[in-house]
């Protein structure tokens, strides 16, 4: 009898055990009654969630647990000073609303950020406590979520936003509008783009074997500087254990993460001195909605970069390799299998990518004058005007379709509202949190204290503005949090800024160099075709740079497979009638 | 004879009765019947999707649509043939080596050498799939950091790089070659214990009737060996469609035509698009698990024909 008790008993529990993740989950409405701004009384029904209620008394929508779902741009991780983020977060947001609220940060892996943020949208509902409330999306992403109905049309909370009076670049966002006005997403910088470096200890060697060459901004076309890629074969650098090495046809003119990146607008900006003005995907020309893939312009790029990977200018890793894996070949301490040029994101990665060599010892004796800035090459300069600012990356909020925007205008002014405030928060996304990224208080330290050729004393004033050591790397100084300062639509009002010429100097570069990316398509074919149509385009890019097929055969074979679709593609975007945003 | 009459009426006892009677057996059960149910049987309902377009929130009834792009698709049809060409010869190439290895083992006679070899030849199984597939890109490149061709160039054998992972050509075989370099050894591991069990009698008895060693292996060692090489081979062919991992980590744009199997085919539809349509990916998987089904069923009845028992 005992025995049946305690197997009874034991039953009972994990049943009840098993069963008590299938608890009841958010859904369903709730009728309230809000007041408009002209002061009337209206019933709404408004989706239950867990993650915030309607304030009976104030008649307001009010957040309690906001989930945001962000990629690797935010830069304070959980090892990385994210507790103290959030924490600071959560006191000023909740002084600013007057009420408590707590964020709940998913970051997600970087380079299957947009899987992930497919699978969170398909398997929950707004408010379940996993749903995102809100996230990140890139320029293609967002268009692709557009119009299914997961985003919140923020159009009228944008436009009567506070921080509006301090926006410098309302373009940024207001092209982001569709026909009918409708804004899905909020972007609070601009885009970015990609600059090329080139190794200034490979360019020397380069300058001082070449007549006419003495500077960077000689290598002006793309001859002089297919010249200078293939004179980096054979150029003399240090191995693993420093020694001097003349390489003798084992190093490369240039590396990259793919011969174009397809999948992600605006796919030539990794090899843009190869590329030219051509554009393997769907962009405006003229006002007029073209394949840019099928263009001639395409197949005398891939023709190009085929010499150049049978010359041996091209490594032949870039095929396979990412984004890491392409930036830790280029500042590798072993430089005798390396490559001297590297088109890579523009202003802090000049520094990230400066250190990155320090810290493997590459080029010390050059200091921060180990990499130089390649003006656009002519080719560039004639066809798109510059180096392209991609379209920027986007916030966005889920829409619970409840056909009210209580929930969604409450993430808005918590989220988005105080993300621009100039002050606290904007901070707090700019450079971290106060006395763990940043501080104001004097105080001193050093960086690689135990290497007297990379040890650096820091010394700061009461009062002074400075980053400090970054949490996980303390030989490293801290950059910037998600917002990048020098990209931000309405800048802070508190004074801080960096001090690093060298970021300075690389913001300075892009600016004066880059016109605004083509504007991502969207249409519903394209949506359906999206995977296939990648595919195939990077498959017969890679064959015709490898030598597998010619330009021209590979943009028949395309014709043959997607010429309807492509066409298909084309009238409905021209039919959409959106006009292109003007260059910047 | 009446005692086997009582027991025939115990058992007829109604069903209700005899579960009432265990019924702490019955209750002791529930947990796990509950648990089958919520975590294998409820995620089957899925299924239904496949008969759906669900994508985003667009979600409705298209019947067999799936279905029928899925078999007018070429690319699928592709996947489909690599995916059972790759398993088996996979699987054929993978069994007949870890038996030639395990015969050797058995046959060395110094127990240094043979734990040796053994250590050896098992380490590679515990490196996990992207280790191995990131060290042979590393080796097989044809950048100067490929370590294959510069030795092969320096010993003046090729003047060029051979594209080992990217030619149509080469890359099944240098699959296989990987694959029996991080799972033959361990394959060996069900070999050798089968020969560990042949008793020394049958060999003392073969030394006494003057055999040879290679006759030894044929009469004595490769019959008892048989059976094992049966059920190995049984029991995997049910799970031939499976295979993603390894080909996922080594496979790229230029050798699709060779080496995308169902899985990779899957994957690339549902993950490499920001807004994928999950009810069509549910009907190639679908199909998928229908095509594994029959196979299990076709093993179930080889092994019945072979071995006279079934393996469900």
């Amino acid at each position: 009898m005992k025995k049946r008790l305690v197997s009874l008993l034991m039953s009972t529990v994990m049943v009840a055990g098993t069963l008590t993740a299938c608890g009841p989950q958010a859904g369903g409405t709730t009728e309230v009654t809000v007041t408009d701004e002209e002061g009337n009384e209206q019933t709404v029904n408004v989706a239950e969630t867990q993650t915030g209620e309607v304030n009976e008394e104030t008649g307001t929508y009010e957040v309690k647990d906001l989930y945001i779902v962000v990629d690797g741009t935010l830069t304070a991780t959980v090892d990385n000073g994210q507790d103290a983020f959030i924490e600071q977060w959560e006191e000023a947001v909740g002084e600013k609303l007057g009420h408590e609220v707590h964020l709940h940060i998913n970051q997600v892996d970087h380079s299957d950020y947009a899987n992930t943020v497919s699978r969170l949208l398909t398997t929950g509902e707004p408010g379940d406590g996993s749903f995102p409330d809100a996230m990140i999306m890139s320029a293609s992403m967002y268009r692709d979520y557009m119009n299914t109905g997961y985003l919140w049309d923020m159009a009228d909370a944008y436009d009567n936003a506070e921080f509006q009076s301090r926006i410098e670049i309302p373009s940024i966002n207001l092209n982001m509008r569709t026909a009918d006005g409708k804004q899905y997403g909020f972007a609070p910088t601009y885009g970015n783009g990609c600059v090329t470096y080139v190794k200034a200890s490979w360019f020397e060697q380069y300058a001082a074997a070449t007549d006419g060459i003495d500077k960077i901004e000689d290598i002006d076309t793309f001859d002089e500087y297919y010249d200078m890629l293939k004179f980096f074969k054979d150029v003399k650098v240090q191995d693993a254990d420093g020694n001097e090495v003349q390489t003798g046809g084992k190093t490369y003119g240039v590396v990259a993460a793919g011969f174009g990146k397809l999948d992600e607008a605006p796919y030539i900006n990794y090899m843009p001195e190869f590329w030219q003005g051509a554009y393997p995907s769907f962009y405006q020309k003229d006002g007029v909605w073209v394949d840019g893939f099928a263009e001639d312009a395409t197949v005398e790029a891939l023709d190009r970069m085929a010499v150049a990977y049978a010359d041996g200018v091209i490594d032949p890793d870039t095929e396979d390799f990412g984004t890491k894996q392409a930036r830790e070949k280029w500042f590798s301490n072993d430089q005798t299998t390396s490559e001297g040029v590297f088109t890579y994101w523009a202003g802090t990665w000049l520094r990230t990518l400066t250190d990155n060599m320090s810290k493997q010892g590459v080029d010390d004796d050059l200091g921060d004058d180990r990499l130089l800035q390649l003006p656009p090459i002519k080719e560039i300069k004639d066809t798109w005007g510059g180096y392209l600012n991609r379209e920027a990356p986007v916030w966005v909020i889920s829409d619970d379709g409840d056909d009210n925007s209580l929930r969604e205008q409450a993430i808005f002014d918590a989220l988005f509202e105080t993300m621009l405030d100039g002050d606290r928060v904007q901070t707090l996304w700019t450079y971290g949190a106060e006395d763990v990224h940043w501080s104001t208080k004097a105080e001193s330290f050093t960086t690689n204290p135990d290497d007297p050729e990379k040890k650096k004393d820091y010394e700061y004033a009461d009062g002074e503005f400075h980053l400090k050591q970054t949490p996980n790397d303390p030989n490293s100084v801290w950059k910037k949090n998600h917002l990048d300062p020098a990209l931000t639509i309405a800048p802070l009002t508190n004074g801080f800024v960096t001090d690093d010429p060298l970021i300075d100097e690389g913001n300075q570069f892009f600016t004066a160099n880059c016109v605004d990316a083509p504007t991502a398509p969207s249409c519903q074919t394209l949506t359906d075709n999206l995977e296939a149509l990648t595919t195939d385009k990077t498959t017969l890019m890679i064959e015709v740079v490898t030598g597998e097929k010619t330009g021209e055969e590979a943009i028949a074979e395309y014709n043959d497979k997607w010429g309807d679709v492509s066409k298909q593609i084309v009238d409905e975007l021209n039919a959409q009638g959106t006009e292109a945003p003007e260059a910047k | 004879m009446s005692r086997k009459k009582e027991k025939v009426n115990v058992n007829k006892k109604p069903l209700g009765m005899r579960i009432w009677n265990n019924r702490g057996f019955y209750l002791m059960f529930l947990p796990v019947f509950i648990f089958v149910l919520i975590m294998y049987y409820w995620p089957m309902l899925g299924i239904r999707y496949s008969f759906f377009v669900y994508k985003g929130r667009d979600i409705h009834w298209v019947g067999l649509q799936h279905f029928a792009s899925m078999f007018s698709e070429p690319e699928f049809w592709i996947a489909f043939r690599n995916t059972l060409v790759i398993s088996i010869v996979k699987l054929l190439l993978n069994t007949f080596v870890a038996v030639v290895i395990s015969i050797f083992l058995n046959e060395m006679t110094s127990l240094f050498c043979k734990k040796f070899v053994q250590t050896v030849i098992y380490l590679p199984h515990f490196m996990s799939y992207a280790v191995v597939a990131a060290i042979f890109t590393l080796f097989l490149s044809t950048s100067s950091t490929g370590m294959i061709n510069e030795t092969l160039k320096s010993w003046g054998w090729i003047e060029t790089s051979i594209d080992f992972l990217h030619s149509t050509k080469l890359w099944q075989p240098v699959f296989y070659i990987i694959n029996l370099w991080k799972e033959t050894g361990w394959g060996t591991v069900i070999f050798f214990a089968t020969l560990s069990g042949i008793s020394p009698d049958l060999y003392e008895a073969a030394d006494i009737d003057g055999a040879t060693r290679l006759q030894k292996m044929r009469y004595i060692t490769l019959p008892a060996l048989a059976n094992t090489i049966i059920i190995v081979l049984i029991l995997n062919i049910a799970k031939v469609l499976n295979i993603f991992e390894p080909v996922f980590v080594l496979y790229n744009n230029r050798v699709f035509e060779v080496s995308d199997v169902i899985s990779t085919y899957v994957y690339r539809k549902t993950f490499m698009t920001s807004l994928p349509d999950y009810g069509y990916t549910t009907a190639v998987g679908l199909f998928k698990s229908v095509v594994g089904c029959l196979l299990m069923l076709g093993s179930n009845w080889a092994s019945k024909k072979i071995r006279g028992r079934g393996i469900i």
